[in-house]
């Protein structure tokens, strides 16, 4: 009878195609654009410089220390880790099963000693996740530190190595590191930053 | 009213094309809506969980160790062209030419501060060699600014080098009090 009341009974239609077009298009964008982070145990805050070189994803032995001093590592080529450890294991007479070797390969990051490694591996996931990090040690008198990156060095040709701290992380502990890295005659290494701009 | 709609379907040949081929034709429709939420969905998250700052790295090249029992309070940089530049505790940063207590001076991080200084000090001086020398309670951006600083400005010649007693020494000639953390030292 009256015209606006019939219209509005009529649903409106709305042309969504283009909308569904973009939303997949930055689905995709994103979808490749991502690459995952591996899950870390310690989380740093990454200090700021203008340096613009991009960190090289092989070949990178990163030695984080966080707020607190507690070194962690992580050797980026999965392939030479095995050797890594194996080796580290001669130098204390161990020989260790293949399902603890394979274990460590999968670790994204390890940080406690030697001592406490070995039985971390044995653990299932769900107990390996629970266990708070002690951090490699690297004091003059028991410097496990050394004998990891030494042997990093061995396994992995070319290897680069890397110090991730925290801004606010005392110097002292990063002193402690370089000390070490020096001692063994790395007298070049990296220091990761984040990007921020010369004039601020 | 219907003779109305009846004489406007008349009066539109398009209109009357469209209802002829809806009557004709059954159009598929399916519902999309799952389709887009989804996808909406999947945005969302690779939006929050995308990272697109990928860190950098600074390179540090250390001088070759002379000697392991190298006394820490010698200084193996000619005193006339040796500036040392000191990161203290709770972002306090001091500089002084050579061996002198006259010449310290409190500078502030960034452009302004010890950029400008070094930029007109750097000059003034035959071959100069910066020595960084962090306090043990600095932290890491301190060291990391000043590092920063010698690539901006150039500075190939730098060393890392010890806080030692004899830059406690100075400082304290010149009147510096450093606040030790001794919570942390006792570590």
């Amino acid at each position: 009878m009256n015209r606006p009341g019939n219209r509005r009974l009529k649903s409106p239609h709305l042309d969504m195609n283009p909308m569904v077009d973009m939303a997949f298009l930055l689905v995709t964008f994103f979808l490749l654009a991502t690459t995952f982070k591996v899950p870390e145990q310690a989380y740093v805050q990454l200090p700021y410089a203008t340096v613009d070189v991009d960190i090289p994803e092989q070949r990178m032995l990163t030695i984080t220390i966080d707020q607190g001093g507690k070194i962690y590592l992580h050797l980026s080529n999965r392939e030479s880790r095995p050797e890594w450890i194996k080796r580290m294991a001669m130098s204390y007479d161990l020989i260790l099963e293949d399902a603890k070797i394979n274990t460590f390969s999968e670790l994204p990051g390890f940080g406690m000693s030697f001592e406490e490694l070995i039985p971390h591996l044995g653990k299932e996931r769900t107990e390996r996740i629970k266990v708070k990090p002690t951090g490699i040690p690297a004091e003059s008198d028991n410097n496990e530190l050394a004998d990891w990156v030494v042997l990093a060095r061995a396994v992995q040709p070319g290897l680069r190595v890397a110090i991730k701290a925290d801004q606010e992380t005392p110097y002292r502990y990063i002193d402690k590191v370089i000390k070490t890295l020096t001692s063994n005659n790395i007298l070049r290494f990296n220091l990761v930053t984040e990007k921020r701009d010369q004039y601020e | 009213m219907s003779e109305i709609d009846q004489f406007e379907e008349f009066g539109n040949p398009i209109k009357e094309g469209r209802k002829i081929q809806k009557a004709g034709k059954q159009t598929v429709f399916t519902d999309m809506n799952a389709m887009v939420d989804l996808a909406f969905l999947l945005l969302t998250f690779f939006m929050l969980t995308t990272t697109m700052v990928k860190p950098k790295i600074m390179e540090v090249v250390m001088p070759v160790p002379k000697d392991e029992d190298r006394p820490a309070d010698v200084q193996p940089v000619r005193e006339s062209r040796a500036i040392s530049i000191l990161p203290l505790p709770d972002g306090k940063l001091y500089l002084y030419q050579g061996l002198s207590a006259e010449t310290v001076t409190e500078v502030a991080y960034g452009k302004e501060g010890v950029r400008e200084k070094l930029q007109n000090l750097l000059p003034t001086i035959d071959e100069p060699v910066v020595l960084i020398k962090p306090h043990p309670d600095s932290n890491f951006r301190n060291l990391v600014d000043i590092l920063d600083e010698m690539n901006i400005l150039g500075v190939n010649r730098y060393a890392l080098d010890d806080f030692s007693e004899i830059d406690r020494e100075i400082l304290a000639e010149a009147g510096i009090d450093i606040i030790e953390n001794l919570t942390t030292e006792d570590q």
